[in-house]
């Protein structure tokens, strides 16, 4: 009989076992009882099948295979190995093993086990068949390992890797911006030297905080966040911007132009606007709106009270605002401003992917 | 090179990189999504192309580059993590410039391949 992998020699040895299903022939006195000893005490969890009866049940077990499943031997003689299995065990490892049963071949699977208290386990199974001296199936065997601790170092090992990556690729997507940001604003006060030394050193600050970890980062940026962080600096006091909106998350990019855009509305405020005296007030709002084409936009409200009365568009306010204007128009969003005599009021409109 | 594709969302790194295309006398059209690469490409001839690789929402340049690879125009690839460009981009032979890269670099490295 074609012998696929199986374990003849190791018959010789198995044979040895004085339990009740196995036929001591050959493997005896001494050797037999070290192999016993072994048996007895190795921490890799043993059975043995019979498959010539039916359903294939366990007629042999080490102790080892008692302490790892929670079942007694009384328990485990007499049942087919799927008594381990639960409702999360993968079929499709089930089915590697009926395969191997079922053509006599040695395989290695990996599948989700239950002890006796429902607890589970990862069982790295390795099991073939045993011949008899004339050629004949007579056994299957079958050695449990509990990898449990494997799995779990694996999927924690994937967890932070993917938050490295991720965190990883933020940093130089945002170093790639100030990179873009100095550059574009050397070139537009006449001074790319100066701009370039400036980068060179920033970009070498982005290098080193390359492997800094933080999970903060996922995926989304809640845009109120976003929004506060950028008017932090222009109110110190915390009393002069007032801020609404829900809990809109967006993508990272989407935050870039309406960040430098409140930069430059609050720049121009604190000029000429709400922010240019001592009574002024900004409130900025945000909302997630559909327009008729059913786009989702980022809408950023801006408006200021209480500052100098405006008769006209300060001259000069015009470079900042157009700086935003070219972004916006590049991110397919609208920037409004409506110079009311009793403060500027501003739109920011952008497509959003969500 | 006369004219070059921009396919990329970040705003910021987009202009840096056409103003360094246009200090070469180089002519740039900006786009932010695969449709609009592929209508660019439709009404000019492109002699090269930077693309971003992750363009928000879970799309990927992959499109453009292999309508760019059909037509035989030299593009590379500007992205801060290539772990992410998945196999088609990865098995493409077209050279990856790690972002950040100054925008003067990457202009010369596609010249390099024009």
């Amino acid at each position: 009989m074609d012998n696929p992998g199986g374990a003849t020699a190791s018959h010789q040895a198995m044979s040895a076992i004085p339990q009740s299903a196995l036929t001591p022939d050959r493997f005896v006195g001494a050797s037999g009882l070290l192999f016993e000893q072994a048996m007895a005490q190795t921490r890799m969890a043993v059975c043995l099948t019979d498959p010539t009866i039916k359903d294939d049940p366990i007629v042999f077990c080490n102790r080892a295979f008692e302490s790892l499943t929670g079942y007694t031997e009384e328990e485990i003689l007499g049942q087919n190995c799927r008594f381990l299995q639960g409702p999360k065990t993968d079929q499709d490892q089930v089915g590697k093993i009926r395969q191997a049963v079922k053509v006599e071949s040695v395989a290695v699977v990996e599948l989700l086990n239950y002890r006796k208290d429902g607890s589970t386990f990862w069982n790295a199974l390795h099991l073939g068949p045993i011949y008899d001296d004339t050629g004949k199936l007579k056994y299957f065997f079958g050695s449990q390992w509990d990898v449990t601790d494997v799995h779990l170092a694996k999927a924690e090992e994937r967890h932070a890797k993917a938050m490295a990556r991720e965190v990883s690729h933020r940093l130089k997507n945002v170093f790639a911006v100030i990179g873009g940001i100095v550059n574009i604003t050397g070139r537009s006060m006449d001074a790319r030297g100066v701009a370039q030394k400036i980068n060179e050193r920033v970009q070498a600050l982005g290098r080193s905080y390359e492997p800094t970890l933080d999970d903060a980062f996922l995926g989304m940026i809640e845009v109120g966040q976003a929004i506060r962080s950028v008017l932090r600096p222009y109110d110190p006091e915390g009393d002069r911007i007032t801020f609404e909106g829900n809990g809109v998350r967006t993508e990272p990019n989407a935050i870039s132009a309406v960040g430098l855009t409140l930069h430059e509305l609050a720049t121009n405020a604190i000029k000429y606007g709400a922010l240019s005296n001592a009574g002024g007030r900004i409130s900025v709002s945000w909302s997630h709106q559909t327009d008729r084409h059913e786009r989702h936009l980022l809408v950023v409200n801006w408006k200021e009270t209480g500052g100098p009365p405006i008769d006209r568009e300060p001259a000069q306010s015009g470079t900042g605002f157009n700086i935003a204007d070219t972004l916006l128009v590049h991110s397919r969003g609208v920037f409004e401003r409506q110079w009311d005599r009793d403060g500027l009021r501003a739109q920011i409109s952008l497509p959003i992917k969500r | 090179m006369k004219c070059v594709l921009i396919l990329e969302d970040e705003p910021f790194i987009a202009m840096d990189l056409t103003f360094a295309f246009e200090d070469k006398g180089v002519e740039v059209v900006s786009t932010v999504s695969c449709r609009e690469a592929f209508e660019a490409m439709e009404r000019n001839a492109f002699d090269g192309a930077v693309l971003d690789v992750n363009l928000g929402g879970g799309e990927t340049c992959e499109e453009t580059a292999r309508e760019l690879k059909r037509r035989k125009i030299p593009f590379l690839l500007n992205t801060g993590d290539l772990n992410r460009a998945g196999e088609f981009l990865r098995g493409m032979d077209a050279p990856v410039i790690q972002k950040p890269t100054p925008a003067g670099e990457v202009v010369k490295a596609l010249f390099a391949m024009g």
